[in-house]
């Protein structure tokens, strides 16, 4: 084996290697707002490459992202001030989950679009049915939610992170990944090879919905007040569909590339063009789907298709 | 929807990709707000020297909503009042510091959180340790005090408030030292005035309906003790979802109960919806009490004489003061009737001119010093402002300070009527028949 | 019987505008398949364009219609010729044009929201038209709020006639149905999907002119709109004009009569009944 052939099948784990010990250490040399401006990033990572877990394979596009999300910041808000940090996150994860197991349970038959508005108008019922309890209930809207300081928030999103990863990756690889492919394929075929659809779509959708729980959960703590129009915002809903689809939906790590560079944008389009920000990100949405059908991961393998035809054609 | 066999390589291949590219994305150079349309470059953060400190401005940083669901109500409140006011200061050089010895002008750097809670909290921190802006100026709405004003305290900056306001946040302000609230709200000193004036008048009950958020719980609620004490009865309290399209039934209730005064305490989306269905429905109550909305001139565009009587909250109006009637004429004269704020606007003037007081007044750009300024002002050591000589109370801008409480619509003009010793004109009540045709 | 009478109409009221609205979002996502969360855009420019014509030109309201519709319908045509055509072209299939025309759609959004504020700057605006007070039956309306309802109504009705009646209405439909076959049949495809698209568009933008008539307008008022159309197009199921328009009524009159009893209640029980009704059957309430 030349040493050619070695250095190009180490270079990707060793840069992998390099990220993930980057983003450790980051808090030690990178400046203050440096690391509150990743910890935002890694949480749309997080809530878009969750998404996927589920939505990649099956094709199910779930709009109930907002609602997991928002399960876990209430438990923050209840919860926070009560019980130690790692253990209301937890909560939320589980909550979150919980609330998934449900879902999934209820949209069984569902298909396609139907499930979409389904999981859409699920939000909405939750965060109005909390905003009457609230209101009616407790005579309150908003609450405070206890403050962290930002390095702690930072750790807690990436270690959420990377323990998202390493899940997504044992999903992938495992029969279950494969039965969920197969259900994506043709959910009846599925059925007919043994697949237990109803066990592996439902456990699968309430096993993303613990990394968004979690999220919200760490996240709410930097938001510092909230309320359910806040923490059931149905923008978060789409986000992670249209960060996914941004980054490449065919591509294991299109949601990846996707939420992170979405994201960067805005906040550079926010800052950098305050007044014309919604038109600027609306332009370039549209550029970068009539000229990159396949998202940012689909320019990425045309340039690497493009190397190796280099490499053939110079061999 | 992958089409391809994912193998471990790829899998590594990709995650380094995807790894490689959030870390750019992370460690790549932040955007300096250099490029803002509107404004220069931001100033090099400034290190305060020991013997001649060298600094040519004051960089204050915001905040706003400049897109999303409350652009409607930041850029129709303060940001005309900002637009308005720095360029008036930086006219004449800017605010003198004797620290620096020289008139320093004022730059914004001014950011748009998309109105989102959680984007605000992560500007306000980029202003502050990155930018080093000098200043901060609030973002937008009640719920977004709440988050920016823990953080503001946090890193020691002096935040006076601009939209927003309510009950709660007098609990707070204990613990947020450097926090002074501008703007009036329901029991600082709005509601007591209007019962008193409405019992003056002898109005026996009451139908409230309010918004289900934090603003109208605090309004009905602060109704609920202030009108019984001044012997008025609520007969009626209907809570509305924001998003509320159709309120008929709750029109058609508040006449069936006869109270004499009609509240809808809300924003613009549901009291024009309110008045609009009142007129179509003939329900004429005694007095028509709204909340946000009713102080703007575009209700007077929207409605035309049918705003006649209609009752609503205020500060001032033309013949408040002279002071007052000058900025009405820098605000208002010559532009669109749609843009008048009779409530918030003198009272975020005078927050500015509180800042630029104080300012002078330390001689220096040191927060500390200038929350002290602030906070020790007095009826016997008042800073100057539009309102003329104000103070805060325990965080809260002095209701001796306040030009007016109650406004209504008067002959086309929205005139002040509480408390009676502020008033520019006197009450109308029982407010006259809806016009008809 | 007068309460009764009361909550009815009130929910016809607001049922026929959900209904015009919804029955535009049905043309685009249930026959062009764009889930065009952008529709309340379109809602938006009608009634800030309905409102200008009316307090600087003193343009009658109703007249407004027949502006806007035709204008939006000219913008919505262009919009799929130019860009969802491409689109649809470049995608791999249709689940991937599903998605891509979603996030062109929130780029939509974006663009047009961010124009009409600089265009008409961040007010709320309103006026009065017919607002007196009708009595129908002993329960009192208000004439403008009639007068959305006669329109909406109208609108719907002829816009149905023109699917079941016309040569190009058959064209629609058959596209709705079964678009590879539709293909196949001679029907021009993209031509159809780009008419559905304007029609869907003209629809909007004349509800918004109606909605102008009774409720204050601003810049960003189309999301709240458009939200409620896509579930009332889900609940009606896909595809089907009529249970788009029968959705928006039962919408409408779900809300007013739990609006009697508890106001604050009127959002969850719009959820509430489109959850339980797609749970007890899964296409909506005319899906196939």
């Amino acid at each position: 084996m030349s040493i050619d052939r070695v250095l190009s099948k180490l270079w990707v784990p060793a840069l992998l290697l390099i990220v993930l010990v980057l983003l450790a250490t980051f808090t030690r040399y990178a400046s203050a707002y440096t690391v509150i401006l990743v910890t935002s990033i890694l949480m749309y990572v997080v809530l878009t490459v969750s998404w996927s877990i589920f939505s990649g394979p099956t094709g199910y596009i779930s709009l109930a992202s907002a609602a997991f999300f928002g399960v876990g910041i209430y438990t923050a808000a209840l919860l926070g001030t009560k019980l130690p940090l790692p253990i209301v996150i937890l909560i939320g994860g589980l909550a979150s989950s919980c609330l998934a197991f449900l879902v999934g349970a209820l949209t069984l038959r569902l298909k396609g679009t139907y499930f979409a508005i389904f999981t859409f108008g699920l939000v909405e019922l939750i965060k109005h049915l909390l905003l009457w309890y609230e209101i009616r209930m407790t005579g309150t809207r908003g609450r405070f939610v206890i403050v962290v300081d930002n390095n702690t928030i930072y750790q807690v999103m990436l270690a959420i992170f990377v323990l998202l990863l390493l899940t997504a990756y044992l999903v992938r690889r495992s029969r279950w990944g494969l039965a969920l492919k197969s259900i994506g394929e043709n959910e009846q075929a599925a059925a007919h090879m043994g697949v237990n659809v109803t066990l592996v779509k439902v456990s699968t959708f309430a096993l993303s919905a613990v990394f968004m729980g979690a999220a919200g959960a760490i996240m709410a703590t930097r938001w510092t007040y909230i309320d359910p129009y806040i923490a059931f915002n149905y923008f978060l809903s789409f986000m992670p569909v249209l960060m996914a689809i941004f980054g490449g939906l065919g591509h294991s790590f299109g949601p990846i590339l996707g939420a992170a560079v979405f994201a960067y944008l805005e906040e550079v389009l926010i800052t950098r063009f305050p007044y014309y920000y919604m038109l600027l990100f609306g332009i370039i949405l549209l550029v970068v789907i009539v000229y990159l059908p396949n998202g940012l991961m689909g320019l990425v393998q045309t340039w690497r298709t493009r190397r190796l035809e280099r490499q053939h054609a110079t061999a | 929807m992958d089409t391809k066999d994912l193998s471990r390589r790829e899998f590594l291949r990709g995650a380094a990709v995807a790894g490689a590219g959030l870390a750019a994305a992370a460690c790549g150079p932040t955007p300096a707000p250099t490029a803002a349309p509107t404004e220069a470059p931001a100033a090099a953060p400034t290190e305060t020297a020991v013997v001649t400190p060298v600094k040519d401005k004051i960089v204050v940083g915001m905040s706003r909503p400049l897109s999303g669901w409350n652009a409607t109500i930041g850029d129709a409140a303060f940001r005309p009042i900002y637009e308005t006011w720095v360029p008036m200061v930086n006219a004449e050089g800017g605010i003198y510091v004797e620290e620096y010895g020289k008139k320093l002008p004022i730059e914004l750097i001014i950011y748009d959180d998309k109105s989102d809670v959680g984007t605000m909290t992560r500007l306000t921190e980029k202003l502050i340790l990155e930018d080093k802006v000098d200043f901060l100026w609030p973002a937008s709405g009640t719920a977004f005090i709440f988050a920016q004003a823990p953080i503001a305290t946090k890193y020691g900056y002096v935040l006076i408030t601009a939209e927003g306001g309510a009950t709660q946040i007098k609990d707070m302000l204990p613990s947020l030292p450097g926090v002074f609230v501008t703007l009036s709200f329901s029991d600082w000193y709005q509601l007591p005035v209007l019962a008193e004036i409405l019992a003056a008048k002898g109005a026996k009950t009451a139908y409230v309906s309010y918004i289900a958020d934090l603003h109208g719980i605090e309004y009905s609620g602060v109704a609920g003790i202030e009108f019984p004490k001044q012997g008025i009865d609520v007969v009626g309290l209907k809570s509305l979802p924001p998003d509320i399209k159709d309120l008929s039934p709750v029109i058609k209730d508040a006449d069936a109960s006869g109270a004499d005064i009609f509240c809808c305490f809300a924003y613009p989306d549901q009291n024009m919806p309110a008045c609009g269905t009142s007129m179509e429905l003939g329900y004429n109550p005694k007095a028509w009490v709204g909340g946000p909305g009713v102080n703007f001139g575009f209700y007077h565009a929207a409605f035309g004489p049918a705003v006649e009587g209609l009752m609503g909250f205020t500060a001032f109006a033309r013949g408040s003061s002279p002071a007052l009637d000058q900025l009405a004429d820098t605000l208002y004269e010559g532009k669109p009737e749609e843009i008048n704020d009779w409530w918030g606007h003198p009272y975020y003037w005078a927050g500015l001119d509180v800042w630029k007081a104080a300012i002078e007044k330390a001689g220096t750009l040191d927060q500390e010093k200038i929350r002290d300024v602030i906070a020790s002002a007095s009826p016997e050591n008042p800073l100057e402002t539009v309102l003329g000589p104000t103070w805060f109370d325990n965080g809260l801008l002095a209701k001796e300070t306040h030009p007016g409480e109650i406004g209504q619509w008067i002959n086309g003009v929205f005139e002040v009527v509480g408390p009676t010793d502020k008033a520019t004109a006197e009450l109308v009540y029982p407010k006259p028949p809806w016009p008809t045709g | 019987m007068l309460t009764f009478l009361n909550i009815a109409i009130a929910g016809l009221l607001l049922g026929g505008l959900y209904a015009l609205i919804a029955m535009g979002l049905s043309l685009q996502y249930g026959v062009a398949r764009v889930l065009n969360i952008s529709h309340g855009e379109f809602i938006m420019l009608g009634a800030l364009t309905t409102y200008t014509l009316y307090s600087v030109a003193g343009i009658n309201p109703l007249l407004s219609l027949a502006i806007a519709g035709p204008a939006a319908f000219a913008l919505g045509y262009i919009i799929h010729r130019t860009l969802f055509k491409r689109i649809a072209a470049s995608s791999e299939s249709p689940a991937i044009f599903e998605s891509n025309s979603m996030l062109a759609a929130f780029g939509l959004l974006f663009i047009i929201q961010n124009l009409a504020l600089i265009v008409w700057g961040p007010e709320t605006r309103g006026y009065s038209y017919l607002a007196f007070p009708v009595n129908v039956g002993g329960a009192l309306f208000g004439a403008n709020r009639l007068v959305t309802l006669g329109f909406s109504v109208l609108i719907g009705l002829a816009f149905y006639l023109f699917l079941a009646r016309t040569r190009m209405g058959k064209a629609i439909r058959a596209a709705a149905q079964d678009p590879e076959t539709a293909g196949l049949m001679g029907v021009n495809i993209n031509w159809v999907l780009a008419l559905c698209f304007g029609f869907g568009a003209a629809m909007a933008a004349m509800a918004g002119a109606l909605i102008s008539m009774c409720y204050p307008v601003h810049g960003v008022m189309g999301i709240e709109y458009a939200v409620i159309a896509i579930i009332v197009v889900v609940l009606g199921g896909l595809g089907s004009i009529p249970g788009s328009f029968i959705g928006g009524f039962v919408l409408g009159l779900v809300g007013s009569i739990v609006a009697y009893f508890e106001p604050g209640l009127t959002l969850a029980a719009y959820y509430g009944i489109f959850i339980l009704l797609l749970l007890a059957k899964p296409t909506g309430l005319m899906g196939k």
